[in-house]
C-alpha cells in the first residue's frame, strides 16, 4: 500500500511505521472498550459517556 | 500581517500547499483557491462538515467571493475568510492556549473523518484565537480520507503539539521557546532526550514521543511502501484518542510565588489603583481605539479596563504563569476580544521562517492604535538599561497614542531595582522623560496618580 495521491508534506518513514504499530494497538483497544461495553449493556450496566464533548456542540 | 507581500500580494507565509494560498489585496485578505484542490473543498462544503466545524467554533468562516484570481493559471474559486484580528504564534501561548490548540485540531480530526475527510496537516501555526478559541485557519487543510491510510500529520501534530507541551508541563514550561528555534515543531529525538525519564511510564508519551522519536532515527530515509500495511478505521479512532488523552492529562500550574497574587505585590493604595483605571478607561474611551496593545500586562487587569470601552486588547507579558493566569480567566470569563499573549520586550518576536519572512515579528504586526505602558518604563530603563530617548523610539513605532507610568527614582519599585547597582541613570526624572519622549509625541495629559509619586500620560505620536 502506498499513498495515492502523495502527501504534500513528508509524513517521514519513521512516523509512518511506528504509527501503524501505535494504531493497531490502539484500535484492539478501541474495539475492546466497544464489545466490553455492549457486554456491560446485556446486563443492564450504562457505560460512562465519553470525556470528550466533541459532539455536544453539533447538535 | 498585510506588509509580508510579495508583489502578486501572495503571502510569504503561505507557499507550502499546493492547494492555494492567501493574498491580500486593498487591504483584504484572500484566499486563493486552486483547481488541484477543486474536489476536496467541494467535499468539505457539501458534506456538511464546514458547517459543522463553523458551528462549533472551530473553523474561521469564510465567503466565495468574486475576486480576480492572484495567480490565474491554476485557479479555481477565490474565499475571503473572516480576518483573524491579531495574528499570534504558538511561542507565545500559554500551556493551556496550546493545549487547547491541540485538542481543538484533534477534535477537528475526528469530526473530519465522520465525514470521509482527514487533515492532512496539523501545524500549530494554522491555529488562531478567534473570539477567544482555538479556531483552525486554513480552509485547506482537508483531504479525503482513504481507508487504510494512516494520518500523514500525525508526526505534525507530535512535533508542534505533543513534545511542547509534554516539556512544558513535565521539565520547564520556559521550553515553549524552542518552538521560536524549530519552526517545523520540536525534534521529537530533542524532546525525547529533555524529558525525565519518568515520562516512559505515560503510555501516550512512551509512544508518540519516545519509541515515534526511536522509530525516526531506525527507519530514517526508508522507503515507506515496501514494508507498510494498512491502518483500519478502528485503529485511527485509536489513534486521535489516545493523542487526545495524553494532551489532555498534560497539565500545568503554577504554584506559591510563580502564581504570584501580582498585584498584591506591589505598593499601590487601592486608591491609586481605582485612580489609575478611571483615568486608562476615561482615556481609551476618549481615543476610541480598535486595536489596543497592552505591553507588561501582568494578568491584564488593565487590558480588561482598556477592553470594556470596546476594542480588541492583545495583553503581552513576560511571565509564563502570568499569561496562563490571564488565557484561564478570559475563558471563564468568555472574553473574545482579549488575547493574552506571551512576550519579551527586551526581546521582542523576530520574523522567522523561510527568508524570514514566513512568521511576522511582535512590530511586523502593528501598530497598534494605542499601546498601554503601565508600570513598565523603569523595568526597561533601569534593568535593561534603555536610554529613555531608544524607549520613546519604540514606543512610538509600536502605536499612535501611548498611555505611559512615569515611575520616579523616589518610588519603592524603583528604589529595589537600584538596590544592588550603581545608578547610572542621572537622566531618569520626570523632566527627563519629557525631554525624552516629546521629542516624538505630544502631550496630551499629564496626571499625578492619587496617593502615589507616579505620573500617568497621554502621549500622541507626531505626524
Amino acid at each position: 500500500m502506498h499513498f495515492a495521491p502523495l502527501p504534500y508534506l513528508d509524513p517521514g518513514s519513521g512516523s509512518f511505521l511506528i504509527q501503524l504499530a501505535i494504531a493497531a494497538l490502539l484500535g484492539l483497544a478501541v474495539a475492546f472498550r466497544a464489545s466490553w461495553s455492549k457486554i456491560k449493556g446485556w446486563f443492564g450496566i450504562k457505560s460512562k459517556p465519553a470525556e470528550d464533548d466533541d459532539e455536544s456542540d453539533d447538535k | 500581517m498585510t506588509n509580508l507581500t510579495t508583489n502578486s500580494g501572495q503571502l510569504p507565509a503561505s507557499f507550502r500547499d499546493p492547494s492555494g494560498f492567501l493574498f491580500s489585496r486593498d487591504g483584504i485578505l484572500y484566499r486563493q483557491i486552486n483547481r488541484a484542490y477543486a474536489d476536496e473543498y467541494t467535499r468539505l462544503m457539501e458534506s456538511g462538515l464546514y458547517e459543522k466545524l463553523v458551528k462549533a467554533g472551530l473553523l474561521i468562516p469564510h465567503q466565495e467571493v468574486d475576486q480576480a484570481p492572484a495567480e490565474s493559471e491554476a485557479f479555481f474559486r477565490v474565499i475571503q475568510p473572516e480576518r483573524v484580528p491579531l495574528i499570534s504564534y504558538p511561542y507565545e501561548w500559554s500551556f493551556s492556549q496550546l493545549k487547547d490548540a491541540a485538542r481543538a485540531t484533534l477534535s477537528i480530526q475526528r469530526r473530519a473523518l465522520k465525514a470521509g475527510m482527514s487533515l492532512k496537516d496539523a501545524s500549530a501555526y494554522n491555529i488562531q484565537f478567534v473570539r477567544g478559541r482555538a479556531v483552525l485557519i486554513d480552509t485547506l487543510s482537508f483531504e479525503t480520507y482513504q481507508a487504510g491510510h494512516p494520518w500523514v500529520a500525525y508526526r505534525q501534530f507530535c512535533q508542534h503539539f505533543l513534545a511542547p507541551l509534554a516539556l512544558m508541563a513535565r521539565k520547564d514550561v520556559r521550553l515553549s521557546q524552542l518552538l521560536r528555534v524549530y519552526v517545523d515543531g520540536v525534534p521529537l529525538d530533542l524532546a525525547s532526550r529533555l524529558l525525565p525519564w519518568r515520562t516512559r511510564l505515560n503510555f501516550g508519551l512512551l509512544t508518540h514521543i519516545h519509541i515515534h522519536a526511536g522509530a525516526q532515527r531506525r527507519f530514517s530515509g526508508e522507503e515507506v511502501r515496501s514494508r507498510s500495511g494498512s491502518m483500519s478505521g478502528q485503529a485511527m479512532t485509536g489513534l486521535i484518542d489516545s493523542l487526545d488523552a495524553t494532551v489532555r492529562k498534560l497539565d500545568w500550574t503554577p504554584r506559591g510565588t510563580e502564581w504570584g497574587d501580582y498585584y498584591n505585590l506591589t505598593n499601590y493604595s487601592d486608591g491609586a489603583f481605582e485612580h489609575k483605571k478611571q483615568l486608562v478607561s476615561e482615556w481609551t474611551k476618549r481615543i476610541q481605539p480598535a486595536m489596543i496593545w497592552d505591553l507588561g500586562a501582568n494578568n491584564g487587569v488593565f487590558s480588561r479596563v482598556a477592553h470594556d470601552t470596546g476594542a480588541f486588547v492583545g495583553s503581552f507579558d513576560i511571565d509564563p504563569a502570568a499569561v496562563e493566569q490571564n488565557y484561564r480567566q478570559v475563558k471563564q470569563e468568555k472574553l473574545e476580544n482579549l488575547l493574552p499573549l506571551l512576550l519579551d520586550l527586551t526581546n521582542p518576536s523576530p520574523a522567522i521562517g523561510w527568508a524570514n519572512r514566513e512568521r511576522d515579528s511582535f512590530h511586523g504586526r502593528g501598530p497598534a492604535d494605542l499601546v498601554l505602558a503601565l508600570a513598565l518604563i523603569h523595568h526597561l530603563a533601569i534593568s535593561n538599561n534603555v536610554p529613555l530617548a531608544q524607549l520613546a523610539g519604540f514606543f512610538a513605532a509600536t502605536g499612535k497614542w501611548l498611555i505611559v507610568e512615569f515611575v520616579p527614582k523616589s518610588d519603592s519599585q524603583v528604589k529595589r531595582l537600584l538596590v544592588s547597582r550603581e545608578d547610572i541613570f542621572p537622566e531618569y526624572t520626570r523632566a527627563g522623560f519629557e525631554t525624552a519622549f516629546t521629542t516624538l509625541f505630544t502631550i496630551r495629559e499629564a496626571v499625578e496618580i492619587r496617593d502615589s509619586e507616579r505620573v500617568l500620560y497621554l502621549l500622541e505620536t507626531k505626524v
